[in-house]
């Protein structure tokens, strides 16, 4: 639990086997099945390097978790779940694959700083069904990896499910990015009892993913 | 340590450890808000300002201008934006001075610093990361609240604690009063006194109070049935069954006791009264009836001694009664006013009954023998002139004729031996004490107070005064009348004291000295004896303080006084010439006394006489078990001190004693 997330080794199994299958179990059978197949996935993956690691972990999300909005499965606008409630439901929104794929490709190997998670504008092209407008505007958000700062990065994305480089996505505007780098400094008390955590989205995200064993 | 002083150290101790823990955790707490707060503020902040960097399509001056404006506008310590490759992007830092606090002491900054995390978010153009944007807030501001508040919690929580501690203080009063009052009360029985207490209104010291009350008052009933004990064998030992008054014994005692004694009135005056054939009257009127006269008679002398502070009356036999005065020039009148109460009385009882009265004036120092001589003669020759006929005899020690006529009945009482005095006047006369107090022309007799073993207890001190310069140092019998008058007895009697007071540090033995009750009225005369004997605490220690025992009986609150405020300095006090009233004194036992110096005339005639004795054995009895010891006064021969020592008396004194211990000297 106490690894450092941006100087994390290779090596290092970056995720707690135990307590990630003890959060499963509580979110019924479906979330252990995915979870065990997670972690198989995490395990063979950490053998292999990052574009093999990013197509294998966009692939299992992808076709795992069937789109639907926040508010069908969790009764509320917009609710963040994590990798491990979403396993449990098979079912999530564009931010709930985004936080799966970041926090398992984290856990298996792929460094922090080279991932982002980035609110984007999607224009849909589906001008023949969708209306008169003949293009939706959507409000979404995708996962960038970059291998160095300059790079074009790769878009992980769950409207198109293959990863293209984000030169080759005219559809999506992107807005804003973070992720969790740096996001604990001159912060000692880093658990899920932090008062703060509950009051930011992101980091109390993060302390519950932290609970789920990853990181 | 003592058990109050436990509990308010306790309380002490537990007051101060609330405050301080109160205070600490109060200011920790607010310090762990306040930092959560900037925590707050710097992320959401460096969130706000990095989605704004964002919008600037990456253009580094835009990006500096924006940044720039947040630190400008707001309150930050530092505002810096570092590139995706570590390179410094733009950075701006408040001056050390805005960083130092104006109210928070260095102390404190140093004790409880203020971290202001920084918070931190990403900036990026479209795809491409540009690297972080970090915020850091001023938190001075924070820091003086935090003093602030730290310095008002303190303050009211002290204020709290004082509170807090002033009603401990009371409630712990609350509880002390009464356990310091039960102490005291248990001192005081031990001492031989039974104060009762008010019940607290703490209940389990309620209880506790209500036990020694009850203990006390039981005990005050064995002593107060001890003291009707002791009064009941009194006046079987010193009274005539039928009349109460003093029986032949007692009288005589009184009478020789008052002759002698140094105090003793310095003339008097005795009248014996007859009733002319008593056995006739017995036979003519029937035994009731010549009860009913009797009384009669012993009534009609009793207003005298009723009247006149130091007169007594006894009925000497059958038919003759006895008055002593304790005035000079006053008998006949006196013998011829209570013949003519009786002249008008008797006829009531029947015709032809009469009596006849011989007076005569008495002197200090007289002997008994010569006294009861005069007046036996002058009451032969009244009752051979015939019924209701008065006659006046002169005393064998007087040379003054007592029938001289008015002028010489109001001759000084006090010298007429030296004719100077006479014609002074009253004022010159007392002038005559005031004059002898300042020339100091004053001296103590010595006589020993000594045990059964004969070792001496101590040396009692009265006081001689030389009223004129080369005259003889005169017995208080002289002066004490005209101290009396002249309102001087208390200096008089601290005077005694100093004297007695210098001689005790002098030679070590200690001594007593007595004062007149008439000195205790005088409302400073405790307080200012007090100091004296503060000013000498070693010789206080053996020095014993004696009143006479009227004092007992008609100043007793201010005898009391004096006890508490002399017995302070380790000082006894006691009475002297008591017995008479002893017994029917209510609240002796409150009175404060150690000892008490039984008069010659209730221990006259003891060995021989049984009842006498089974009454002083009562008496010294009762005195003991109230924690006082009993001396005796007047001691003349060994068979009385023997006597005595049966009774379980601690000392005797008188003629006896003086030569014990003389004997004892050599």
């Amino acid at each position: 639990m106490a690894l450092a997330l941006a100087g994390a080794s290779f090596a290092a199994v970056a995720w707690d086997r135990d307590a990630m299958l003890r959060a499963a179990h509580a979110q019924g059978p479906q979330a252990v099945a995915g979870t065990r197949a997670l972690q198989a996935l995490l395990v063979s993956e950490a053998a292999q390097d990052d574009p093999h690691r990013l197509a294998a972990i966009n692939r299992f999300f992808n076709s795992r978790v069937v789109f639907t909005s926040d508010m069908e499965v969790w009764g509320q606008e917009d609710y963040w779940a994590s990798p491990l409630e979403m396993l449990g439901k098979g079912r999530g929104d564009c931010e709930d694959y985004v936080i799966g794929k970041y926090f398992s490709l984290i856990a298996a190997g792929t460094l922090p700083s080279r991932l982002r998670l980035v609110y984007v504008r999607a224009t849909l092209e589906q001008a023949a069904e969708s209306g008169p407008a003949g293009a939706s505007i959507l409000a979404h958000m995708v996962l960038a990896y970059s291998a160095r700062p300059g790079d074009d990065p790769l878009i992980l994305d769950n409207l198109i499910t293959d990863i293209r480089p984000a030169s080759r996505r005219s559809d999506l505007m992107p807005v804003y990015s973070f992720n969790a780098e740096g996001l604990w400094q001159g912060v000692n008390g880093r658990s899920a009892g932090d008062p703060l955590a509950r009051l930011s989205r992101w980091r109390g995200l993060l302390a519950r993913v932290r609970s789920e064993g990853f990181q | 340590m003592s058990l109050t002083r436990q509990i308010g150290l306790l309380l002490l101790a537990t007051l101060a450890l609330a405050w301080a823990g109160s205070v600490a955790v109060n200011v920790y707490s607010v310090r762990d808000t306040l930092q959560m707060q900037l925590r707050l503020k710097n992320s959401d902040n460096a969130t706000a300002l990095a989605l704004v960097l964002s919008q600037q399509r990456g253009q580094p001056e835009l990006m500096a201008l924006a940044a720039a404006a947040q630190f400008d506008g707001g309150f930050y310590r530092r505002i810096r934006i570092i590139g995706s490759d570590g390179r410094m992007l733009f950075e701006r830092n408040a001056p050390e001075s805005l960083g130092r606090s104006h109210a928070a002491p260095t102390w404190f900054a140093a004790w409880l610093p203020i971290e202001s995390a920084p918070g931190v978010a990403q900036v990026s153009d479209g795809w491409r990361p540009l690297g972080t944007v970090e915020v850091v807030s001023q938190s001075t501001y924070a820091l003086d609240a935090l003093w602030r508040g730290s310095v008002r919690v303190a303050l009211v929580l002290a204020g709290l604690g004082l509170a807090a501690g002033l009603l401990a203080a009371l409630g712990l009063a609350r509880i002390r009063r009464p356990l310091d009052a039960m102490v005291r009360q248990a001192n005081a029985v031990q001492r031989g006194e039974f104060p009762t207490l008010v019940e607290p209104e703490v209940p389990e010291l309620r209880r506790l109070t209500r036990a020694m009350n009850t203990m006390v008052v039981r005990l005050r009933g064995v002593f107060e049935g001890q003291a009707a004990q002791v009064e009941a064998m009194r006046r079987r030992a010193t009274c005539d069954a039928l009349t109460g008054l003093s029986n032949r014994n007692h009288f005589m005692a009184l009478l020789g006791a008052s002759l002698q004694r140094e105090d003793g009135p310095a003339a008097g005056g005795l009248v014996l009264l007859r009733v002319i054939d008593l056995a006739e009257v017995n036979r003519s009127l029937g035994h009731d009836s010549t009860d009913r006269l009797i009384a009669t008679i012993a009534q009609t002398l009793q207003t005298y001694t009723q009247r006149v502070d130091g007169a007594f009356v006894g009925r000497l036999n059958g038919s003759d009664f006895g008055l002593a005065l304790p005035v000079g020039g006053l008998a006949r009148e006196t013998a011829v006013a209570v013949v003519a109460l009786l002249r008008a009385a008797l006829p009531a009882f029947a015709q032809g009954v009469a009596v006849a009265a011989g007076a005569v004036e008495t002197r200090h120092g007289s002997a008994l023998a010569d006294v009861l001589g005069g007046a036996d003669l002058a009451l032969a020759r009244a009752e051979s002139g015939g019924p209701f006929s008065v006659d006046t005899s002169v005393d064998a020690s007087v040379d003054a004729p007592v029938d001289a006529g008015p002028d010489a009945a109001r001759s000084d009482p006090a010298d007429p031996t030296s004719p100077d005095l006479a014609v002074l006047g009253e004022r010159g006369r007392t002038a005559r004490v005031r004059e002898a107090l300042v020339e100091g022309r004053l001296q103590l007799a010595s006589f020993p107070v000594v045990d059964a073993a004969g070792r001496l207890i101590h040396i009692e001190c009265p006081l001689r005064m030389q009223l004129a310069p080369g005259a003889p140092f005169e017995v208080a019998a002289r002066w004490l009348p005209l101290a009396l008058r002249g309102r001087l007895t208390c200096f008089v009697d601290e005077r005694a004291v100093a004297l007695a007071l210098q001689a005790i540090s002098g030679d070590g033995q200690p001594r007593c000295v007595n004062i007149a009750p008439a000195s205790l009225s005088d409302s400073g005369f405790a307080a200012r004896l007090r100091t004296q004997l503060l000013a000498a605490p070693r010789a206080a220690r053996d020095l014993w303080v004696e009143v006479g025992e009227s004092a007992v009986a008609d100043r007793f609150e201010l005898l009391r006084e004096l006890s508490r405020q002399l017995r302070a300095t380790g000082a006894r006090v006691g009475l002297e010439h008591a017995g008479e009233r002893l017994a029917r004194v209510e609240r002796l036992f409150d009175a404060g006394l150690d000892y008490v110096k039984l008069d010659a005339a209730t221990t006259h005639g003891l060995a021989a006489d049984e009842a006498r004795a089974g009454f002083v054995l009562g008496l010294v009895a009762m005195l003991h078990s109230l924690s006082m010891q009993v001396f005796a006064e007047g001691v003349a021969d060994g068979a009385t001190a023997d006597a005595l020592w049966a009774c379980g008396v601690d000392g005797v004194t008188g003629p006896w004693a003086s030569a014990v211990g003389s004997a004892g000297d050599r």
